[in-house]
């Protein structure tokens, strides 16, 4: 049905997809799996109409296609929804599924009849939404609803799905594979980018795996083992994800007693972490556990309870001072919290250390230091490229995220806080991540992860925290971690 | 954009590329370009007399340009600059007057300048970065209060009786040949470069303007950085304040009517950032050039003030452009 060969983009002269042939049929679920930087974005970009392609041949349905805008594409029948929404946060549920796309008679808009359709359409999904609520007041997953069923109003015989469920909890990502099963039914052309090797084993029935820009090759997902595909991904046999982690808890470094956050979005939370040990923070989007990290480092305004650091107790926790008392914080955001996208590596790598002696003395910024300075980090790291001018927003995802935890390499803090250290980024930088966790714990650092991959608290935590609705319900022991554990406790209930 | 990729070699990312070194000329050049054109016209345009009085002329632009660089680079603007110029030029007159006007009423001058842009940088500083109210509400209405206390104290008429020797020393003074403004212009250009590129203040200035949950998340103290911001930018419009009075050799209320516009007109024409975070003193010294270069032609070549106006309205717009793309990249 959709066939393009030879695809060809350059940036700057440097070429961000090099000669890949991708093709599509009706009623298939193709997903397309990279590292970051790997092409996936620019690839369905290019097929989506965003930019023109350099080089390449692109067919729809037998038709040749010589040029291609987003207004086009939606019309021949290609419809994507990008990780960045494109809704109106103050239209309602309705109103943004028809934008641009208004019914009328005359003057007057359909309010009725468009109502009526957008129901039928969500209801076909199987999602459930507040039709007259504002997108604003609605969690990411329903926004992401209302996008993919925005992208269904023009009934697209294609649809591209960038990363669907990267915010999603589990329960709200098993509505959207059943989603994809429908559409699929219905003869729709899927392509779906996604890191999860577990979704691209359920859901599709090819994948083409892309590395460096270049298509390394397209395989029947049932014929290939999960150890193939991410050999085919990183180009080298990958012997383990998660690396065996050492604990000693020791000394206990963090605790927290009956925090209550201003905003009720953590009530009454007590734990601690010790030297030696990953504690782990579980629960759903919204359960409170990136609030307590936030509010641990003064992010959040604290309406009760108690931080002490060793047997320090802190008064009240800022940012600045819990730098200086040795606590590091990773947001989960990196975008909006993390880095200053406009500004090159280097800055970004040392924008929370430059109080340290290493590159200031008063209020005088040493400079001519700083390359030296962040070279070890970034090189531990493994940032690609080393390039530490370059603007951070040039990197790749997995590489921003490099970026932000090189600050907590600039010097050794005693407790980090990490909160979804590995969201959005591929399987080689997530493997990065963990072996940074593992080195930080077995020199003997607290580290809290945050994080709504099971996986990664399954086999990193020494113990797990399960938070429900601002409070902690549960704390497991390594020996009780399981998937089943672990969740059962996710609504709050006893298993 | 696909076109001139694709006659482009591969080249690798480091280093700088033709493009972008292009990229970087590009206003020197437009300025060649501007005044070779002004000088087919009207051949007065290229005379050695007229280098130097664009050169002066730009220095009290530059001045302004900078200092509105400097909360241009968080984000911020300052609405009240111009004002706060017309303020510090009656305030500082009569303040010398009433010192007697002699060489050391200068002094009180001064003292009065510091002191009121002082007050109004503090002000918008802590009402900005303090109780965090929006930087145009909150300039736009110190710009109000300032410009009524400049016409009240003043009544309206300038202030004369002003010491000779502040137009002699700090107006048409020189030093190796160079007009004094210059000098000051570029004294100031040095040490907000420095403050920039090697103090901790300068970075952060960057890192808010970029980011600014990402710069409270770094630990930086964002509500001092932004008051010290705002505070050296009322006083750097006071130092151009009193460089223009002792231009005009009296205090006049009405200094500083288009000077707002045109200071934040220089800066992002030079390519400081309006979305904070990307430029420089550099970008506001090349730019009050540019403006300067393309005025001065146009008074040259008798084009009228109103067209003036429209022309440089145009410029901050067509400058807009250009930078959005750029930064779309």
């Amino acid at each position: 049905m959709l066939e393009v060969t030879g695809f060809t983009k350059r940036f700057r002269g440097i070429a961000a997809l090099d000669n890949v042939d991708f093709s599509l049929n009706e009623g298939e679920v193709h997903a397309l799996l990279g590292e970051n930087g790997a092409g996936k974005s620019t690839l369905i970009n290019l097929i989506a109409g965003t930019f023109p392609w350099a080089e390449g041949v692109y067919r729809i349905n037998g038709r040749t296609i010589t040029s291609l805008t987003p207004q086009v594409a939606q019309e021949i029948g290609i419809a994507a929804v990008f990780q960045e929404f494109s809704l109106v946060p103050d239209l309602t549920v309705v109103e943004n599924i028809f934008l641009g796309r208004e019914q009328s008679s005359g003057l007057f808009l359909k309010r009725k009849q468009m109502r009526q359709a957008a129901a039928e359409l969500l209801d076909s999904l199987g999602f459930h939404l507040p039709l007259d609520e504002k997108v604003a007041f609605l969690s990411r997953a329903q926004k992401q609803m209302v996008e993919i069923a925005k992208a269904l109003r023009m009934r697209p015989k294609v649809l591209i799905l960038d990363e669907p469920t990267a915010s999603l909890t589990d329960g709200e990502a098993e509505k959207l594979f059943n989603a994809v099963a429908l559409l699929k039914a219905r003869g729709v052309g899927i392509i779906y980018v996604s890191h999860r090797m577990s979704e691209i084993r359920n859901l599709s029935d090819r994948v083409t795996v892309l590395r460096g820009g270049k298509k390394i090759g397209t395989v029947v997902t049932a014929e290939i083992s999960d150890e193939g595909l991410i050999e085919m991904m990183v180009g080298r046999p990958v012997e383990q994800l998660f690396p065996k982690i050492e604990h000693k808890p020791g000394a206990v470094r963090l605790e927290v007693r009956d925090l209550t956050t201003e905003k009720h979005s953590v009530i009454g939370a007590s734990f601690t972490a010790r030297a030696g040990e990953v504690v782990g923070l579980a629960g759903l989007v919204g359960c409170g556990r990136s609030e307590l990290c936030r509010a641990v480092f003064g992010l959040e305004t604290i309406e009760a309870g108690t931080i002490s650091l060793g047997d320090k107790p802190v008064e009240r926790p800022t940012p600045t001072s819990m730098l200086a008392a040795n606590v590091c914080y990773f947001p989960a955001d990196r975008g909006s919290e993390g880095l200053a996208l406009a500004r090159s590596a280097r800055e970004n790598a040392t924008m929370s250390s430059l109080d340290l002696p290493a590159l200031s003395s008063g209020p005088v910024l040493k400079f001519w230091r700083e390359t030296e300075a962040i070279k070890e980090p970034l090189g531990n790291l493994a940032l690609r490229p080393m390039a530490p001018e370059r603007r951070a927003s040039a990197f790749s995802g997995g590489n921003q995220q490099k970026l932000m935890l090189a600050r907590g390499l600039m010097k050794s803090f005693d407790v980090y806080l990490f909160d979804e250290p590995t969201v959005g980024i591929d399987v080689g930088a997530k493997a990065d991540v963990y072996n940074l966790i593992k080195s930080l714990v077995e020199a003997g650092a607290s580290v809290v992860v945050s994080t709504s991959e099971l996986p990664e608290l399954i086999n990193l935590a020494s113990r797990v925290y399960v938070m429900h609705e601002g409070k902690i319900v549960a704390e497991l022991a390594q020996h009780e971690l399981s998937e089943a554990q672990v969740l059962s406790h996710y609504f709050g209930g006893h298993a | 954009m696909s076109t001139e990729a694709k006659t482009q070699p591969i080249a690798q990312p480091s280093g700088l590329s033709p493009k972008e070194i292009l990229r970087a000329a590009r206003l020197p050049i437009a300025i060649v370009v501007v005044l070779i054109l002004f000088g087919l016209v009207e051949p007065r345009v290229l005379s050695f007399g007229n280098f130097r009085n664009i050169a002066l002329q730009a220095s009290y632009l530059a001045i302004f340009a900078m200092a509105q660089t400097m909360v241009l680079l968080t984000r911020g603007f300052d609405l009240s600059l111009g004002y706060t110029v017309s303020l510090v030029s009656v305030a500082a007159s009569m303040a010398m007057v009433a010192m007697g006007g002699g060489d050391v009423s200068i002094l009180y001058g001064v003292g009065a300048a510091v002191l009121i842009a002082g007050a109004i940088g503090l002000a918008n500083g802590l009402l900005i970065a303090g109780i965090g109210i929006n930087p145009l509400v909150t300039t736009l209405g110190m710009a109000n209060m300032v410009l009524a206390l400049a016409s009240t104290i003043s009544g309206g008429f300038p202030v004369t009786g002003l010491p000779k020797s502040l137009t002699a020393e700090f107006a048409e003074g020189s030093l190796l040949a160079i007009p004094t403004p210059i000098w000051i212009a570029a004294l100031v250009f040095v040490l907000l470069f420095l403050t920039l590129k090697a103090t901790r203040f300068g970075r952060s200035l960057y890192i808010i303007g970029a980011n600014p949950r990402a710069a409270v998340a770094a630990g930086i103290r964002t509500v001092p950085v932004l008051v010290l911001a705002y505070v050296l930018c009322a006083l750097l419009a006071a130092l151009g304040a009193l460089l223009l009075t002792a231009r005009t050799g009296s205090g006049e209320p009405n200094l500083g009517g288009n000077l707002t516009l045109e200071a934040i007109a220089a800066a992002v024409v030079g390519g400081v950032r309006l979305s904070g975070g990307e430029g420089g003193v550099g970008a506001a010294v090349l730019g009050a050039l540019f403006v300067t270069v393309l005025s001065n032609g146009m008074n040259l070549v008798q084009i009228d003030g109103y067209l003036q106006q429209i022309c440089l309205g145009v410029i901050i717009i067509v400058s807009l452009i250009v930078n959005r793309d750029e930064a779309r990249r």
